[in-house]
């Protein structure tokens, strides 16, 4: 083993840029969040007052938790839509399958504001489907019905998430071995016993780890609740960033983007757990 | 083989397959459709086709603006990234390595967190140390955020590299200096490419961590959300088809770097 002072001086090289470049910043931010704002500067200070004020105020509480109710609802669309078609590709072989994998993952690389922008240009007033559903006379006039609401969200977020869900299913049904499969069916089992007994168990824990990333791609999202949600899309998300723009209030931000953090630390560290299970 | 039961099973997820694959790849159509003809009332105006959208786009000042800051903060933030994940992968495989989980805790964070996280850490730690907003910031930003990516592919490469190789080296005299040069970095030398490309196409439409370190300098995707937010022309069907597509063609170039380097292993 080396001597002690060159591998202490080595460490300080190696790892000063990713501690420096990351876990000092979030330290700094966490260290903003006690502060507080005096005619519009930032005065230092140990005040619990902006954590205080997330839980006591209704609009901060409710917001997060309706934030945490509608990334529920994307987790559960994408993995309900996600799991039959990593099953599908699952199935295939060969060319077919590597080529139905491709494009399945290459959406993930499609640029988001991109994806943002179509979205709005087929679903606004003067979009796509109102142009359609007007030329074909099922409408009288265009429709703002189908965008600035909730459920444009929902869907908007479950189109940019899907992929991201897709992906660690098919890695992890992609893990169990064929034998396991030809021994249940060996044994008698129908189809749709081997994939009750044997197929979803294994693949459970790297489906709830894809579950949860899932969810926290969808927590942080803080654009598209803002390009189709409009006034109704006021996520968790939009409020923090709403105090770093108009609002400018840096240590409030700070300390809810705080909550926001450990709400996400405490997911991730929840799928490292599930895929840690994993037993194949 | 199959029961019937099975091949009804396979067929609806053949559908379903189809219809969100259709969903997911809708937007290239559609932005190519808008950007080369008029649709009127829902109905594709052929006899309106034209490429003049793809032409006048380059005279649009601001656009030229934000794609230069964008190939300048995507070139720089992979070349960084690429050298801290070769350095930092051979640093986490030395035997007298300290602390090796709390630095791939941090190399690895920026891409699990959200965006917003690492967005906002860097905009307050930087404004505390008086540093101004602007491509400096955004590169950073996008350095953390690819490092991941880099990072991983070079050191699972790295680990799969036989010792004997090394050993060898040494036993014919070469040097570490030399070892490097000439064994462990043309090794690696794939695996770094595969990781930059990769980064290239993570920076190229990074905008949650820009949108925060930008101040008022435009990267090609704010640029995009500020066009957005104004309204719809026809030159940004152009502008979008053609990033939408560089991004497509950036993604399978690693795909079949990855097909190729799981093939063969040597």
């Amino acid at each position: 083993m080396e001597r002690l002072l060159p591998r202490v001086l080595l460490f300080a090289l190696a790892a000063c840029l990713p501690l420096g470049l990351v876990l000092l910043p979030i330290g700094t931010f966490l260290v903003l969040s006690f502060f507080h704002m005096e005619n519009s500067q930032i005065v230092p200070s140990f005040w619990l007052a902006n954590y205080a004020n997330f839980f006591r105020n209704w609009t901060y509480l409710g917001t997060f938790l309706g934030t945490l109710w509608l990334c529920t609802q994307v987790t559960a669309i994408c993995m309900l839509l996600g799991y039959p078609i990593a099953w599908f590709v699952w199935r295939r072989s060969g060319t077919l399958r590597y080529f139905l994998l491709l494009l399945t993952v290459l959406p993930l690389f499609m640029s988001y504001i991109v994806k943002l922008y179509t979205i709005r240009s087929v679903l606004g007033l003067n979009g796509l489907l109102n142009q359609v559903l007007v030329g074909l006379g099922i409408l009288e006039k265009p429709s703002l019905l189908f965008m600035f609401n909730q459920h444009a969200v929902l869907g908007t977020m479950a189109v940019l998430y899907i992929p991201f869900a897709i992906l660690p299913i098919f890695l992890t049904l992609e893990r169990i071995p064929a034998n396991l499969m030809e021994a249940s069916r060996d044994l008698g089992a129908s189809p749709w016993s081997t994939f009750r007994y044997v197929v979803f168990p294994l693949a459970l824990p790297g489906t709830i780890a894809g579950a949860l990333f899932t969810f926290v791609l969808a927590l942080g999202d803080f654009v598209t609740p803002q390009m189709v949600g409009g006034t109704t899309g006021f996520t968790f998300g939009r409020v923090i960033w709403s105090q770093f723009g108009l609002a400018y209030n840096w240590p409030f931000g700070a300390a809810m983007a705080a909550i926001l953090l450990a709400t996400a630390l405490l997911i991730i560290a929840l799928a490292s757990y599930s895929a840690s299970r994993q037993r194949i | 083989m199959l029961n019937r039961s099975e091949r009804i099973a396979d067929i609806l997820a053949g559908v379903l397959t189809t219809l969100v694959l259709l969903v997911l790849y809708a937007p290239v159509f559609i932005s190519a459709i808008f950007s080369v003809v008029q649709v009127n009332d829902g109905r594709i105006m052929w006899e309106t086709f034209s490429l003049q959208n793809y032409v006048s786009m380059w005279s649009n000042p601001s656009v030229v603006d934000a794609l230069s800051n964008t190939a300048i903060v995507a070139a720089s933030a992979v070349a960084i990234a690429s050298l801290l994940a070769v350095l930092l992968a051979l640093y986490a495989e030395w035997p007298g390595v300290i602390f090796r989980r709390g630095i791939e805790i941090a190399i690895y964070l920026p891409f699990l967190l959200p965006p917003i996280v690492t967005g906002l850490s860097l905009l307050v730690s930087s404004s505390q140390l008086g540093i101004s907003r602007g491509l400096m910031t955004i590169i950073v930003g996008h350095t953390v955020f690819v490092l991941a990516v880099a990072y991983r592919l070079v050191l699972t490469r790295l680990q799969s590299m036989p010792r004997a190789l090394v050993e060898a080296s040494y036993d014919l005299g070469a040097s570490r200096l030399q070892t490097f040069r000439f064994i462990t970095l043309p090794y690696l030398a794939s695996a770094i490419v595969t990781g930059a490309v990769l980064a290239l196409t993570l920076s190229f439409d990074e905008t949650l961590i820009s949108v925060f370190l930008a101040g008022d300098r435009m990267t090609l995707p704010l640029r995009l959300w500020a066009m957005m937010r104004v309204g719809f022309t026809p030159e940004i069907n152009a502008l979008v088809t053609l990033v939408l597509l560089v991004s497509l063609v950036l993604a399978a170039l690693v795909a079949s770097r990855l097909r190729i380097g799981n093939s063969n292993p040597e």
